[in-house]
């Protein structure tokens, strides 16, 4: 029998008693679409949870360091650092495909600024980080806005910085102030002027500058907005619109009085992105700029005192391989909570797939009482066809095909309900829930492999009840059903 | 054509056995018109859907053209039906929800090699087809719109579809009245003689056994041959009894009380014409 011709046949099967399908579908129906919701929900919070919360594919590796409490404080014993040997040693890990330092800086710093902003200027120590720009050139170099570093000390030697006295003589995102690395006596400790009117110490020339690009966590955000704006009365803010917000960052001084550095360095920065890699609280600066900022306060070798390093890991199945070869190192990977989370997720997923192959279980039992009862009903129409030629495949298929068909209408249906409820929970989501760290814009995953694996699930529970019906149905005596014996 | 040796047939229901057919012999020749007559129960028509490849659970052989139809796997005997084998049933076993051309077409749909015909071919033989049964103007209607002649026509227009060289007809007659009846064995008559179909036809009857070349009688499970002059005599006296019905029927309206829910349609007259 010809595809073409079983397929007609079959659809006019379903014509003819859609009302009995119709009613054996809605069991299909609302198990496959129960299955691709909760299956879509998990994997759209599993990618929020693990790719943004609790990223599985890069794993951060810290020092494995001895903590000891000696009465209100806490000694880290061992090395609280890791350096460019072992990076790479790191790096050579199979399974791992980069390696990104992170540095902290380890000098006080006060960020100063935001009137444009805020309705006032505001000065705030703040705590910062350092990270391979590499590791974010896709999320944040766009719309004009860069994550690099400037001031790389080729970049300097090839462009050196032109003199000026005012921002406009610069470039678009530029500034006019001090040459890189210039330190300067810290408010407060300037030498009054000389008899002759001068500063003790001249006002170094200044020059053209790009500004230091920063970027915060969404966390950083939400934090605002949830309550750091209610308690001092500051505007909401929009996080699209504040890109490209510059403030005065001067390193070196601190509000916490022996934190202070007598030579201050005056930088400018320019809020260029979000990103979850960055500090959850803080801001994060191209790893050059910290790295020059460490050496400046604290000698050559805090060139190289990283304090994490990022691995990434783009094939999940090597995680656990990769977290050996770093315990081997004597190192550890810093908890992030992620295994509990992916645990947790994964057992989420599995109760609502048991719950929707249940449905589709009952469902599918619903698929095979109708389908004997019809083929019942068919019994002389079976016999008619048999007379004609059929054999009992053919009887078979016609009555499988009416069932994957039957599926596949029925998957369909509930795989567009699955995606519509999305939606709907999505819009509701967006629309009356408040905006908390990491809430995403969509909950729900749902990648082709689903679509095609809830299609074949109601397929194989709808053919699977028509077995018995189908067998039945080929092994009908055509004389007996003919002569009405 | 057909070689019927020591059929043996039982029914089984739970425990209980019931034999029908106690050693059949029966020889067909090729282009012969057989009619099968016997009392009700007697394994008449259990003996036809053997032959035509419908029931293999029976002891005993059958050939036809020599081949074994028991040792035929499914697929074969199923195109052994398809090809070779045009049924006829009583009840016409037409499907309601198709029209007429599409239920003479249907065995199309199960024919395999040579014999598969596209879709629009399928249609053209059944139009054709339909068109040597005097049913051009039905083509698309549904059988339910039909009268039982009309319907029987369809049905035996469907087994003339692939060209059989065999028509199995069980009580072919059975639901029509007895003019409408007796254009359907001429029109068997015809298809034998013309086209040289092997004709077997299971009836009641006596007139349309007493119009085949060769009548057997199957009685307590054993083929009687020769029955034909003692038919003869029935078919006389039945065509004595039959005209006086009919005259009855005419006078009343009425049709054959076995197909009162079947409507005769007007139409059937010019095609009983057509038919005669």
């Amino acid at each position: 029998m010809r595809s073409a011709r079983l397929f007609a046949l079959v659809l006019a099967n379903l014509r003819r008693s859609r009302n009995h399908f119709l009613l054996a579908s809605i069991g299909i129906v609302v198990g496959i679409a129960t299955f691709a919701f909760f299956l879509a929900l998990g994997l759209g919070v599993r990618a929020v949870v693990l790719g943004k919360i609790f990223p599985l594919d890069k794993l951060e590796v810290v020092p494995r360091s001895l903590e000891v409490d000696v009465g209100p404080l806490r000694m880290g014993l061992g090395q609280d650092a890791l350096d460019d040997a072992m990076a790479a040693k790191l790096g050579a890990l199979p399974g791992v495909t980069a390696v990104y330092p992170k540095m902290k800086l380890t000098v006080g710093s006060i960020a100063y600024g935001g009137e444009s902003l805020f309705g006032a200027d505001l000065r705030s120590e703040i705590v910062a980080d350092g990270i391979d720009p590499a590791l974010l050139a896709s999320e944040i170099n766009k719309d004009g806005y860069q994550f690099v570093d400037h001031e790389t000390p080729e970049r300097l030697a090839a462009e050196p910085p032109k003199a000026c006295t005012a921002d406009a003589e610069c470039g678009d995102k530029m500034y006019c102030g001090e040459p890189p690395g210039t330190t300067t006596p810290r408010r407060g400790t300037r030498k009054k002027p000389g008899p002759d009117g001068q500063p003790d110490q001249p006002e170094p020339a200044k020059v053209c500058r790009h500004f230091v690009p920063v970027i915060v966590s969404h966390h950083v955000v939400e934090l605002y907005n949830g309550t750091l704006r209610r308690a001092h009365g500051f505007p909401q803010l929009n996080p699209d619109a504040v890109r490209g917000f510059t403030f005065d960052l001067i390193i070196g001084e601190s509000m916490v009085e022996t934190s202070n550095q007598d030579q201050v360095i005056h930088d400018r920065g320019m809020f260029v992105g979000f990103s979850d890699k960055a500090i959850p609280l803080g801001i994060t600066l191209p790893l050059g700029y910290v790295q020059r900022y460490n050496v400046r306060y604290n000698g050559e070798d805090a060139a190289q005192r990283y304090h994490s390093v990022i691995l990434e890991i783009p094939v999940k199945d090597d995680v656990a391989a990769v977290a050996k070869g770093v315990e081997d190192l004597d190192l550890k990977v810093k908890d992030s909570g992620a295994e509990e989370a992916a645990l947790l997720i994964a057992v989420f997923m599995m109760v609502f797939g048991l719950v929707s192959a249940v449905i589709v279980g009952i469902a599918a039992v619903n698929i095979m009482h109708v389908f004997f009862m019809l083929v019942y009903e068919r019994q002389r129409e079976i016999g008619v066809m048999r007379a004609v030629g059929a054999s009992r495949g053919d009887i078979g298929r016609i009555i499988l095909g009416e069932a994957a068909s039957l599926g596949t209408m029925a998957g369909t249906a509930g795989i567009v309900l699955a995606v519509t409820a999305g939606t709907i929970f999505d819009h509701v989501s967006a629309r009356y829930v408040p905006d908390f760290p990491y809430k995403p814009t969509t909950y729900f995953d749902f990648p082709w492999w689903l679509i095609v694996a809830a299609l074949g699930f109601s397929i194989s529970f709808c053919v699977l009840g028509a077995l018995l019906p189908a067998r039945r149905a080929a092994h009908m005596e055509p004389a007996r059903v003919l002569s009405g014996a | 054509m057909i070689r019927v040796r020591g059929m043996h047939k039982s029914y089984r229901t739970g425990k209980l056995v019931t034999p029908v057919l106690h050693g059949v012999d029966l020889d067909v020749a090729d282009g012969e018109m057989v009619s099968i007559v016997g009392p009700s129960g007697s394994g008449k028509s259990t003996l036809l859907h053997a032959i035509g490849g419908l029931d293999r659970d029976y002891e005993g052989t059958i050939e036809v053209d020599g081949r074994d139809l028991r040792a035929m796997s499914d697929v074969e005997l199923s195109a052994y039906r398809n090809r070779h084998v045009g049924f006829v049933f009583q009840a016409f076993n037409l499907l309601h929800h198709q029209t007429c051309v599409e239920n003479v077409a249907l065995p199309a749909l199960f024919a395999r090699g040579e014999g598969m015909l596209s879709r629009e071919q399928a249609l053209d033989r059944a139009r054709e087809v339909l068109g040597r049964v005097d049913l051009h103007d039905k083509v698309d209607a549904l059988p339910t719109t039909l009268s039982g002649g009309q319907r029987q026509r369809v049905a035996i227009a469907r087994a003339l579809f692939n060209r059989p060289r065999l028509m199995l007809c069980d009580e072919p007659t059975g639901n029509l009245d007895s003019v409408m009846g007796k254009a359907i064995i001429e029109l068997f008559r015809r298809l034998n003689e013309e086209d040289g179909i092997t004709l077997v036809v299971v009836t009641h009857d006596p007139k349309i056994a007493a119009s085949t070349q060769r009548t057997v009688r199957v009685q307590d499970g054993l083929v009687l041959e020769g029955a034909g002059d003692a038919l003869e005599a029935e078919a006389a006296a039945a065509e004595n009894s039959s005209n006086t019905a009919d005259a009855e029927a005419s006078a009343e309206g009425s049709a054959d009380p076995e197909s009162a829910d079947v409507p005769e349609d007007p139409a059937d007259a010019p095609a009983q014409e057509a038919l005669a």
